[in-house]
């Protein structure tokens, strides 16, 4: 027989003997994968959450700008010339004079009902405001702080909004989220691991006759262990596979509780699940898991001395 | 008798298995071996007899290094047992085929895969490894009942089915402890045809027995344990 043949005649029986592995002990079999499933179903969760919320932080990053007020009673030419100015700082992109009219006619059509706000009023509240964009190369928290201190110093400039504070909040946030799901995706993979390792304990116990046998015919360290190490994999990988079916089927119905509410939570940023790479990472984890935890348990055989 | 039990025939210096001065405590002070040294040759058909207790079982087990001596040296097939680790004494093992008491087989698979699963872990399969488990079968009269599972087989098919795997390798060292304890004297003849024609092709033999008829009958060496010692080592003449 070629190497070739002999490396898949010697995998087809390991694969063999995990199958006949998870068959013989299936409440075992299924305790483990369904720890597997859970670990993996919450450190995915956060995992989610934490890629819809930096979405939110890049998407500010992707439409950075600054408003600068400008003060009542500049002339139309003056303003024009401000905003000359400003677009002649350096992280600028574009300047857009927004007159008082202008912003008048936003608040009147913005999404939430305003503009009986402004129904009764004799006098135009809003100011006008120069829309400043910075250039991408800028696109940044230093970027931002640069502007808005040159922008201090202009005259005809009465204030200035970039909405630092709800950015630096909001970003605070998705670090505590991530060093969250770090702490209880270590606590979680530990406590799977030990129950992944009891599992296939148990498994090699109840076959212990067997592999005895296997031993006393000449079985080598590789061929009694690998089915063990694969039954390890194969029920990782189906928790995994599990813990992506039930955590697709709960952002589906989430989805359809919230509705637009939860677009309202993450900042207009529709929410959006695992792509491929994503759903295959879950899986691998899962048999990274299983193996882990299989060969953790590799340290109760022993050449057989019957 | 010597004390020492009898030295290793000197003209056996290319025997398959040597023992010299060997014995084996499994508590301090209390020897199941004590000072046993022997030789077998290639094709050599031994009987070990002796009663309850004597050592049997403990010598068959240590040449399939299943046990290790507590003094002395084990030579199986070129190998100091003494000094070989897991992987060398998976190794030796492929080549030895052993007849366990208790049959020691897989409950949960079928003949045809418990006469396989010595061919599995030398690395032979597919259509060979299906022709020779057949042949073996055949050779034991059980190929009828291949895709059956142990468990449904009389005492004597499952003694067969366990002499089925230790021969299926060929291999040059058979250990068989007791393989006709079970059987009616139609069946042990069966067996006994299986082993000597076995020992014929080149295998060297050791077969545990308390069965004196069978040594009388098939013998061609018969050693003689007591208390742990080897009182008699007799060759017995036949061709």
């Amino acid at each position: 027989m070629s190497r070739r043949g002999a490396a898949r005649a010697r995998a087809s029986l390991a694969f063999a003997g995990a199958l006949r592995g998870l068959a013989a002990s299936p409440v075992t079999s299924t305790v483990a994968t369904a720890t597997i499933a859970l670990c993996l179903l919450l450190a995915a969760a956060f995992a989610l959450l934490l890629g819809n919320m930096e979405r939110v932080l890049e998407r500010f990053g992707e439409e950075v700008h600054v408003s600068a007020y400008l003060a009542d009673g500049l002339a139309a030419a003056e303003q024009e010339r401000l905003a000359e100015g400003v677009g002649a700082l350096p992280g600028v992109e574009s300047v857009t004079l927004v007159t008082k009219e202008a912003a008048l006619e936003r608040f009147r059509a913005s999404p939430f009902g305003r503009a009986a706000l402004v129904e009764g009023l004799d006098d135009n509240p809003l100011p006008a405001s120069l829309e400043v964009v910075l250039a991408p190369e800028a696109r940044s928290r230093d970027g931002v702080e640069a502007l808005v201190a040159a922008l201090r110093g202009v005259p005809g400039i009465a204030e200035l909004g970039y909405g630092h504070e709800w950015v630096e909040g909001y970003a605070r946030a998705v670090s505590v989220v991530r060093g969250l799901a770090l702490a209880i995706g270590t606590v979680l993979a530990l406590a799977t691991l030990l129950i992944v390792a009891n599992t296939i304990r148990l498994s090699i116990y109840a076959r212990r006759d067997e592999l005895e046998i296997l031993q006393l015919v000449g079985a080598g360290r590789a061929f009694v262990a690998t089915p063990f190490l694969l039954e390890g994999v194969l029920e990782g990988a189906l928790g995994g596979l599990a813990a992506l079916a039930a955590l697709a089927a709960g952002f589906r119905a989430a989805r359809a509780l919230l509705g637009g509410g939860l677009e309202l939570l993450l900042g207009y940023v529709e929410p959006s699940f695992f792509g491929v790479g994503g759903a295959l990472a879950l899986v691998a984890a899962g048999a990274a898991l299983g193996l882990v935890g299989s060969a953790a348990a590799m340290t109760m055989l022993r050449v057989a001395r019957p | 008798m010597s004390r020492r039990g009898p030295e290793p025939t000197p003209s056996g210096s290319g025997g398959l298995v040597r023992l010299y001065h060997v014995s084996k405590a499994y508590q301090a002070g209390s020897w199941a071996l004590r000072d046993v040294s022997l030789e077998l040759e290639k094709g050599e058909l031994a009987f070990v007899t002796g009663p309850s207790g004597a050592g049997k079982s403990t010598l068959m087990r240590l040449m399939f290094a299943a046990e290790r001596p507590s003094e002395g040296q084990i030579l199986v097939l070129g190998r100091n047992l003494g000094r070989l680790g897991p992987p060398g004494v998976a190794k030796l093992r492929r080549r030895i085929g052993v007849v366990f008491q208790d049959f020691k087989l897989l409950h949960r698979r079928t003949v045809e895969d418990n006469v396989g699963v010595a061919l599995d872990v030398v690395g032979v399969a597919g259509p060979e490894r299906k022709a020779r488990v057949f042949a073996m079968l055949k050779r034991v009269g059980l190929q009828h009942r291949r895709h059956q599972h142990p468990l449904s087989l009389s005492g004597g098919e499952q003694q067969r089915l366990a002499l089925a795997r230790a021969l299926v390798n060929d291999p040059e060292l058979l250990v068989a402890d007791e393989p006709t304890g079970n059987l009616d004297p139609e069946l042990t003849a069966e067996i006994m045809e299986l082993i000597a024609s076995a020992a014929a092709r080149g295998t060297a033999v050791f077969v545990a027995t308390h069965d004196h008829a069978l040594v009388e009958r098939w013998g061609k060496r018969r050693l003689r344990l007591e208390g742990g010692r080897l009182v008699e080592d007799v060759r017995l003449g036949r061709p």
